[in-house]
């Protein structure tokens, strides 16, 4: 069965969250809601939904024009819409009743076959199909989704005894291909996987740190960076998610946990928790929780609450020595510490890594599972068994012992070895049986990591490397901080035009880091700049240029493959590739004027050309050159590879992954169709209008200037921009090459690196994080 | 005989001619500092310190301090020198009117200092110390002990020491013991022992106010739990006389290599009474306030040595006859030629001429930018200044005091035998001029600090304050030929540096031994480049006025070319060494040591 068409029953942030997630695939969905009483709009909730989900930030469509795949209606009148759909889901408030009673409208209305889920966190499956026909029951699952639902990637998936397996199989695939979800079965346990081992940590992390006096900011410098664990830690995570689903959590977890569960011991609210909510603490949606903004006096000041006392004070940087320890010598350093930090990250491991070891195979089957849903629910870095790994499970019994708690069977198999080993190149878990099984990849998912575990790479540098993925087709990874572009990668992009030319068939741009590359390396650059080596800085810029230029004209096709942000010179290496494969949670742009530059490395001469060529927006080079500006002038980033179309990052058949971990199987299957009969694109000539169309972006910018928007340093980057994009001191008649583009590229840019208000820039962007507006 | 004239003309060539006088006299406070006050201040600068302290630097290195029953006794001549120094303001000059001072740019002031340390180094040790403590007293104490104390130090009335090295910890003052219990009234208790305490005990003033630092009951360990305070050796009373002794007693006087008419001592402090200056914790940021402006007085040290040495030197040289010149008798009436003949000794005589006079310049730069750091009314330019003397600190510091010792030691290697023994002065130089070496952090310190801390602040920001206007420089004279020789040998060592500085920050990045044992050649290639810049400058204007007096300017165009052609060529070892890393001393195996 194919997924053509869905519903989505309850128009709250997550059902409707889910919906137009479900909009994002291209699969047309329905969006239902109760009327609302009294009101002339008997849709007005799930229409409502819609518009602010259109506001909202960050925004649950990839593209706006998504909107229009979203039917809206009430499930008074408007159930007829849900015949035809194949996957019906209800998300709507967590009461039994009013869940079943809706089941049985569905029920009445859906087409047989069709699959009906429930996005309950806190209800048994049973309970839910309980007294439910047997076709029901058979059609019927949990999908559970993770708030937000476009961007979080686990969906959690239980099924009951009576349903039959095609049901689930089907959502999965279809969660996974088409919603680009990491699907992980859970047995039908409450909180499933995720929020069982997750509520767990968070409380016992809060009660520990009250205990032993940690401070807020000491508990989560020590539960984020050391632990792979988001910086948010553990009280950070409280405030975003919010503090008044604490008790609503614990209460459910009371109510539906097996007695004996050492999470009950565990589920006691402080009182200072309690207080907080009343007071309407409630976290970052309130007027602050464990940290807030104080903004009197004009100024924002962050503060953080006494766990003791309750009073705010100005937060401070943890500084433990545990902290230093853990910097050196990771995790063990940290957990062998005998300061609070290190008795602290202790106590809390060994409680929640221990209730998780006991817990398998209770909620789910292996400990892969388990691992994946905390690497994809809460953004762990590392899963629970992997957190064992690193400690030594062996260490990490004699930890058990000596917090006296006891040892879970699971880790007595263990003892003596890892939970993961590698294979002759194979990566395998430990079973509950206690045998080595190979952790198996869906079909059509291939992972860059697991060819990285099983061969050499085919050359290698300190900020990149080259791999052969399979069937002719090599892969260049970055492996530099944040993946930025530097000498190293450059060099190691020429050496693999080379090497793809003497024996394989294309190339393709990948890693797995969580961003494609944020960008040239401006640290060096910076510190280049700042010891004036103007003759290396423009060097630098040249060989950007050639090794792009070698990518564009390489004998083979290349193809980009990126996930997350993709900006300046990352961008710009995709804007030189004969195609695009590229996950839907790709954000681009050409962003170098927030640090008082202009792309350098061709982008400019991309976008030139692909705005000119672009038969969609007749009018000659004049509004082309206009869209480059306005893009690139106020450094537009696209917020999805879908909306990184519109403004030509990408090109109208670049290909989406949905997934990430199919993206570079897809890519790769991209890449080797170009390779039948591949043919190099022909070298740009393109002519510009010269200094009329500069004069023409000068108004605009005098325009910004004097409408406040724009600062001192704003104009001169944005009318040296305006210059390069013009063609300089050309006009209409003169043909201009590709070395001509590169060469106005060049000087822009050198003009501009030499400017002490864009150091500034860079300085601040290094030092902060945020652009300088000066 | 050593002798020595204040270099007047040198000092007006680089406030005039070199520096931006205009922009000095600019900044606010600044406005009476006019060519003519400059010179006049320089002059009866020079008079009193030839007239005065030049003739006590001998005989109070031979009589030394006298130490009795904790009372320290300075060598005959020194009280009524201090009294008559402070008398004529010459202890005021850079200090706030508000309390007393004179409000002079330091620039002026590091000249007057300068010729202090030419004509009695030890001398000037007391004063200095005043100075350093007023700086981080105005800089961190509260109004109330600003009051009470400032405008007595200005006078010289009371004096100032720094109390910061224990028997256990010199470099490392995170290891300090000296502890300071908290009293009711909000005042410290200290009890505790420092040592090498310069000026920490002596018979000048009626009272010395130590700076101390220690540590509070809780404080945290190591370096962040130290605090900076206030302890008169004499309890001031609340309208400002003196009561009752405050528990301060020196225990012993050091016996040195130098310096022997400065007191060093070990300084006990028994439940002395004390003050907190600045905040808790911070005392050693405080410290860090007074001890940039004091690293920079420690490299003028080297300056003043190394151009009292010179002056020794060249008057020997040219009395002394002894030889024939290579070439055929210059002085065929006489039974010998000159030593100035002999190229030996006019490479050693240029290359002391060719470091102070460059030295100078340097000082001279730095000073005038710490003056435009601190009053310049735009806070752009006022960064960029604080910047750029962040960053030239360790290399005035480091430079000027290696220097300085070398410049002593061929002074007495230019007098020979004479030089060895005590008559003519000369060895004293090497003595005094060896402190300067250590004391204020050690000169691999400086070098530590130039690499570690100043190269990456900022991914590289304080570099740019002298790399770019060197570059600048260099390329606004790329078609100026009469600069050719000095243009291309210069670009060279900059290029050098440029890419020392690049290889060091990364190469530091993966392992920071790399850095340390590049450090001191790295500091050294930093300042011969600096120098040759200031060298090209001086030079270029040297050219232009050549007409006006052509000795000096002529002599200014010609200690250049040596510079260029006899100095600034180590720059091209310098950098071989650093290339070269840490492995040859890294893997060498501890035991063989």
């Amino acid at each position: 069965m194919e997924i053509r068409k869905v519903a989505v029953i309850g128009a709250g942030v997550m059902g409707a969250g889910i919906a137009a997630h479900v909009s994002n695939a291209g699969i047309p969905v329905v969006l239902l809601d109760i009327v609302p009483e009294a009101a002339g709009n008997r849709n007005a909730i799930a229409e409502g939904a819609v518009q602010k989900m259109l506001k909202a930030q960050p925004a649950p469509f990839m593209h706006k024009r998504n909107a229009r795949l979203v039917t809206t209606g009430n499930i008074e009148d408007n159930l007829d819409l849900l015949a035809d759909c194949d996957w019906i889901i209800e998300a709507v408030i967590e009461k039994l009743d009013i869940k079943q009673a809706l089941y049985e409208k569905i029920d009445a209305v859906r087409k047989p076959g069709s699959v009906v889920s429930s996005n309950t966190s806190t209800i048994p499956l049973r309970d839910l199909v309980d007294g439910m026909p047997q076709a029901f029951a058979a059609d019927f699952i949990i999908t559970h989704f993770f708030n937000p639902p476009r961007y979080m990637r686990l969906l959690e998936v239980t099924t009951g005894d009576r349903t039959r397996p095609e049901a689930a199989s089907v959502i999965a695939d279809f969660c996974d291909r088409s919603l680009g979800k990491g699907v992980v079965h859970c047995k039908d346990t409450p909180g499933f996987i995720a929020n069982r081992i997750g509520i767990f940590w968070i409380q016992v992390a809060i009660l520990e740190a009250m205990q032993l006096g940690l401070s807020v900011e000491e508990a989560d410098a020590v539960m984020g960076k050391p632990l792979g664990i988001p910086k948010t830690g553990v009280f950070g995570l409280s405030d975003l998610v919010g503090i008044d689903l604490m008790p609503h959590l614990m209460e459910s977890m009371q109510r539906t946990l097996p007695k004996e569960d050492p999470f009950l011991e565990k589920s006691t609210i402080p009182e200072l928790v309690s207080r907080m909510i009343a007071e309407g603490y409630t976290g970052r949606k309130g007027k602050g929780g464990f940290y807030r903004i104080n903004r009197t006096e004009g100024r924002k000041v962050k503060e953080s609450i006494d766990l003791v006392t309750g009073e705010y004070s100005p937060s401070g940087k943890a500084s433990l020595e545990s902290l230093d320890a853990s910097r050196l010598g990771g995790l063990p350093a940290l957990v062998m510490h005998p300061d609070r930090g290190g008795q602290y990250a202790r106590r809390v491991l060994a409680q929640v890594l221990g209730y998780a070891a006991s817990l398998v195979p209770e909620i789910a089957d292996d400990i892969v599972a388990v691992d994946q849903a905390m690497k994809l629910g809460y953004a762990w870095k590392f899963g629970p068994f992997e957190l064992i790994d690193k400690l030594g499970a062996e260490n990490f019994v004699q930890l058990l012992e000596e917090q006296g708690i006891k040892v879970p069977g699971l880790l007595e198999k263990a003892a003596g070895q890892s939970f993961y080993r590698t294979q002759e190149g194979r990566l395998q878990y430990l079973d509950i049986q206690g045998r080595y099984q190979d952790v198996l990849r869906p079909e059509g998912v291939l992972l860059l990591s697991d060819i990285k575990r099983s061969t050499e790479p085919l050359a290698q540098n300190g900020s990149a490397a080259l791999w052969d993925i399979g069937d002719g087709v090599v892969c260049l990874e970055y492996t530099s901080k944040m993946n930025a572009m530097d000498p190293d990668i450059l060099a190691l992009m020429r050496e693999a035009v080379d090497i793809v030319k003497r024996g394989y068939k294309a190339l393709v741009l990948h890693n797995e880091g969580e961003n494609y590359s944020v960008g040239a390396n401006l640290g060096l650059l910076l510190f280049a700049a700042n010891i004036g080596t103007w003759d290396q800085i423009e060097e630098m810029v040249e060989a950007g240029q050639e090794s792009y230029r070698a990518l564009k004209y390489a004998p083979f096709p290349v193809v980009g493959a990126p996930s997350g942000m993709a900006l300046g010179g990352g961008c710009e290496t995709l804007l030189h590739c004969d195609a695009i494969q590229a996950h839907a949670e790709t954000y681009i742009g050409l962003v170098e004027v927030g640090v008082g530059l202009v792309p350098g490395w061709g982008g400019c001469k991309e976008m030139l050309q692909r705005w000119i060529s672009n038969k969609r927006r007749p009018g000659g080079p004049m509004p082309a050159v206009i869209k480059c500006f306005e893009t690139i002038s106020t450094a537009t980033v696209a917020k999805s590879a879908a909306e990184a179309k519109d403004s030509l990052f990408f090109r109208a058949d670049d290909g989406i992954s949905m997934n990430r971990d199919r993206l570079l199987a897809d890519a790769k299957a991209r890449a080797l169709a170009l390779a039948e009969d591949y043919q190099p694109p022909e070298p740009i000539e393109i002519s510009l209008p010269g200094p009329t169309a500069k004069a023409a972006m000068k108004m605009a910018v005098d325009g910004v200037r004097l409408a406040g928007k724009a600062t001192r340093h704003d104009v001169v980057v944005s009318m040296r921009l305006a210059e390069l994009l013009s063609g300089g001191d050309t006009d209409i008649t003169e043909m201009l090459s590709e070395e001509d583009l590169l060469r106005l590229e060049r000087e822009a840019f050198m003009d501009l690196v030499r400017n002490p208000d864009t150091l500034d820039r860079m300085e601040h962007m290094l030092e902060t994080g945020k652009p300088l507006r000066n | 005989m050593a002798n020595y004239t204040t270099p007047l003309r040198d000092m007006r060539f680089v406030y005039n001619e070199l520096l931006d006088a205009e922009a000095i006299r600019a900044l606010p406070g600044c406005e009476e500092v006019t060519p003519d006050l400059v010179d006049a201040i320089l002059e009866e600068a020079g008079r009193f310190c030839e007239e005065r302290l030049f003739p006590l630097n001998r005989s109070g290195d031979e009589e030394g301090c006298h130490f009795e029953d904790g009372r320290v006794t300075t060598p005959a001549g020194l009280k009524e020198a201090y009294r008559d120094f402070n008398e004529m303001g010459w202890g005021a000059l850079a200090a706030d009117p508000e309390y007393g001072g004179q409000g002079l740019p330091n620039v002026i002031s590091m000249m007057v200092e300068e010729i202090m340390c030419s004509t009695n180094f030890a001398f000037g040790l007391y004063p200095g110390l005043t100075h350093g403590a007023y700086n981080a007293l105005v800089a961190r104490a509260s109004e109330e002990l600003k009051q009470a104390y400032l405008p007595n130090m200005v006078s010289g009335q009371w004096s100032g020491s720094m109390c910061l090295t224990e028997p256990q910890c010199g470099t490392d003052l995170g290891l300090i013991r000296t502890r300071a219990e908290p009293q009711a009234d909000g005042s410290y208790r200290l009890t505790g022992s420092k040592m090498f305490i310069t000026a920490g005990e002596h018979d000048l003033s009626e009272n010395i106010i130590h700076l101390v630092l220690a540590r509070t009951p809780d404080a945290p360990k190591g370096i962040k739990g130290i605090s900076l305070f206030l302890v008169p050796k004499i309890a001031v009373n609340d309208d400002g006389s003196l009561g009752e002794p405050n528990g301060v007693s020196c225990g012993s006087i050091e016996h040195k290599m130098g310096i022997n008419a400065s007191a060093t001592c070990v300084i006990n402090f028994d439940q002395a009474r004390g003050f907190l200056v600045g905040r808790l914790n911070k005392g050693m940021e405080a410290m860090f306030i007074m001890m940039n402006t004091e690293r920079l007085a420690v490299g003028i040290q080297g300056l003043g040595i190394g151009e009292a040495s010179y002056q020794g030197a060249v008057a020997y040289a040219r009395e002394r006859l002894q030889g024939r010149a290579l070439g055929g008798a210059k002085s065929p009436d006489k039974p010998a030629d000159s030593l100035l003949v002999h190229p030996d000794v006019r490479r050693m005589l240029l290359t002391q001429r060719a470091y102070v006079e460059g030295n100078r310049a340097l000082a001279a730069w730095v000073a005038s930018e710490l003056d435009h750091s601190k009053r310049n009314p735009d806070p752009r330019r006022r960064q960029e200044a604080e910047d750029f003397v962040a960053l030239m600190t360790p290399i005035v510091k480091a430079f000027m005091t290696d220097t300085g010792s070398e410049v002593a030691n061929l002074g007495v290697q230019v007098f020979g035998g004479h030089g060895y023994i005590r008559e003519h002065g000369m060895e004293q130089y090497i003595r005094d001029a060896r402190i300067a070496q250590i004391y204020e952090g050690t000169n691999g310190i400086q070098a530590m600090d130039l690499v570690g801390r100043k190269m990456p602040a900022h991914m590289g920001r304080y570099l740019r304050r002298f790399f770019h206007p060197v570059r600048d420089y260099l390329e606004s004279k790329e078609n100026d030929f009469t600069l050719h020789a000095f243009l291309l040998p210069l670009a060279k060592a900059f290029g050098r540096l440029q890419k020392a500085t690049a290889h060091l920050a990364q190469r530091g990045l993966k392992n920071p031994d790399e850095m340390g044992a590049s450090a001191t050649d790295y500091l050294r290639l930093f300042a011969l480049v600096a120098l040759g810049y200031l060298w090209m400058r001086m030079a270029d204007i040297g050219q232009q006025k050549r007409e006006q007096d052509p000795i000096f300017y002529q002599a200014k165009v010609d200690t250049a070319r040596f510079y260029f052609e006899k100095i600034l060529p180590q720059s091209s070892a310098l950098f071989a060494s650093i290339m070269a890393g840490s492995r040859s001393m890294m893997k060498f195996n501890d035991e063989a040591f």
